[in-house]
């Protein structure tokens, strides 16, 4: 994606190249010297077979070259997606008697702790990663840090499955311990709803208005017909609420019923989280490029005996 | 020089036709030219014999003699545009040259006749080296267009004339083969087929604006070593092939050099040139 600080620049540079156009035209018509007068133009092109590529190519190259030129002026910004710098992720890991379910094999809990392994194996060097577990209550593990070993090690400390699950209380902890700036994100894994502590969507407004995006990813199924284990409640997974966060905090919501797929949900969330759009000023590509360019072209059209 | 050409075209005349015509018929003139004495071979006409000779050398002399006959020259030159470019002088210069020469050839009865795009002029009342001097400055007339002017030439030339042709023939398309097989079985027919200016070497590179010289259109293109080796292949082969046309259809072939047109003439009749 590029935009232009100064399109007007555009504008007039096209007026400008029209105009040099028509006046090269207009001189070089004059120049009679330019032409060399041959006997028969229509046995020459057939003996010679001339190539058309190289003035095409030489054109192109002029046209291209004033074009980054003056793209140069009007001031081009680029917005890409970059690794970002200090980057720091939460990852919030549901660990209530629910996760014990076995519909996403071999347990919910199972599943989410090596899929927050091989989360925390895909992001970029540099980018820190905190773990937070919540029942009844949230419990931070791992306070952010760049040191994958403790984070690994941190997943080894995740309590087992047990009690309800306060999803707002997980999301205002993440809140406490995330910088006031940088490049920042919430991972929240959970198959349940919320039934202790704070409003979720409260705690999500109060991360976006700092700017923090989370995603939700919802384990499970809702019409497996199972238990949860040790009580007579069916496991639900409240999808609407899970999406309400996410739309809340500009992030997104991604549902998995199997181990693979909620492997697959994070590794994306792993570029997702630890990437940021940046607009970069291109003017130094674009005049290297076009300079670089325009000189390469008129020394070849020098050399090929005529300007394009 | 002069008198070899003058006597090439006298051999010119009796050249056996391709068919048809038969042995040229004298158009005026009934005198001999001595050439030399040699001893009698059977067969010899026994009126030739030179019977003082004869008594002298105690063997039979046969006079050996140069039929004469007044010669009737023509001559044809392309004096389009195309004609007027050239490497260091326009190849019109060198066909001026040649035609100089052509007519350089003509004696005390001998006509001349030039043919342009306007049409036949003959010098009215005149013959000979006076004739050859008017019809050499005759100024080259447009529009020239070939098929016109070699029409002009069969319809206007009296039969067993010596007629010369000067041109780059880019004109030449094949429906002049009639055209060209004819001409040769009336007359003693000589072209001189001028020769590119850049026969021998392409001196363009890169870019190059180039005119069409007659049409005036114009296109850009772009030389590199590989046009250039085609163009060169190009031309040879082409001036290979006008060559061997007009000598399939019965005429003398010989290639106008820009550098000399003289020589150029004379080397059609395999005579050595001076400047050579």
């Amino acid at each position: 994606m590029i935009d232009f600080s100064r399109p007007i620049v555009l504008l007039a540079a096209l007026a400008l190249t029209a105009l040099c156009f028509f006046a090269y035209r207009a001189l070089n018509g004059r120049r009679a010297t330019n032409v060399l007068a041959y006997t028969n133009i229509d046995f020459f092109v057939r003996a010679t077979q001339p190539r058309s590529w190289p003035q095409i190519a030489l054109v192109g190259a002029f046209t291209l070259a004033a074009a980054l030129l003056w793209g140069a002026l009007a001031g081009p910004h680029l917005t890409a997606a970059l690794p970002a710098k200090d980057a720091i992720v939460i990852v919030c890991i549901d660990t209530s008697g629910s996760m014990s379910s076995t519909d996403v094999q071999p347990t919910r809990w199972d599943a989410a702790r090596n899929a927050t392994r091989a989360f925390i194996e895909r992001l970029p060097s540099g980018t820190k990663v905190g773990v937070i577990t919540f029942s009844s209550n949230a419990n931070l593990i791992q306070a952010p840090t760049a040191d994958r070993d403790a984070a690994r090690a941190a997943l080894d400390r995740v309590p087992a499955a047990g009690g309800a699950t306060a999803i707002g209380d997980a999301l205002t902890l993440a809140s406490q311990e995330l910088p006031a700036s940088g490049h920042r994100a919430v991972v929240l894994m959970t198959d349940g709803v919320n039934n202790r502590g704070e409003d979720p969507l409260q705690a999500a407004n109060a991360l976006a208005a700092r700017h923090v995006p989370i995603y939700t990813v919802g384990i499970g199924t809702n019409d497996s017909g199972m238990l949860i284990p040790g009580t007579a409640e069916p496991a639900q997974l409240d999808e609407d609420a899970l999406r309400a966060i996410a739309q809340a905090a500009g992030g997104a919501y991604a549902r998995v019923s199997d181990a693979e797929g909620l492997k697959t949900a994070l590794a994306h969330l792993g570029s997702s989280t630890t990437f940021e759009r940046r607009r970069i000023d291109a003017s130094l590509p674009f005049a290297l490029g076009g300079g670089v360019l325009l000189l390469a072209t008129i020394l070849t059209s020098l050399a090929a005996g005529r300007f394009p | 020089m002069k008198s070899g050409l003058r006597r090439a075209l006298l051999l010119g005349r009796r050249r056996p036709r391709l068919s048809g015509a038969g042995s040229p018929t004298a158009i005026r003139g009934d005198g001999y030219e001595f050439v030399e004495l040699r001893e009698y071979v059977a067969g010899d006409d026994p009126r030739r014999i030179d019977w003082a000779a004869t008594a002298r050398a105690g063997a039979l002399q046969t006079r050996v003699v140069l039929e004469d006959v007044a010669l009737t020259l023509a001559a044809i030159v392309d004096h389009s545009e195309s004609m007027r470019l050239g490497r260091r002088r326009a190849l019109t210069i060198a066909a001026q040259e040649a035609i100089q020469t052509w007519y350089s050839a003509a004696e005390t009865d001998d006509r001349c006749i030039r043919i342009t795009g306007r049409g036949v002029y003959a010098p009215p009342g005149l013959r000979g080296p006076r004739s050859a001097l008017v019809c050499s400055n005759v100024e080259g007339e447009e529009p020239f267009v070939l098929r016109d002017v070699l029409e002009a030439a069969r319809c206007a030339l009296p039969l067993g004339s010596a007629l010369l042709v000067i041109s780059d023939f880019f004109e030449l398309t094949n429906d002049f083969n009639a055209l060209l097989h004819r001409l040769p079985q009336r007359y003693d027919c000589t072209v001189l087929i001028a020769r590119d200016p850049w026969f021998n070497d392409l001196p363009l590179r890169g870019f190059v604006t180039m005119q069409d010289a007659e049409k005036k259109a114009q296109c850009r293109v772009f030389v590199g070593a590989h046009e250039r080796d085609r163009y060169l292949r190009a031309v040879r082969e082409r001036e290979g092939a006008l060559r061997r046309r007009f000598e399939n259809a019965g005429w003398r072939t010989g290639i106008l050099r820009e550098e000399d047109g003289e020589g150029s003439l004379l080397a059609a009749f395999g005579i050595p040139s001076t400047i050579a």
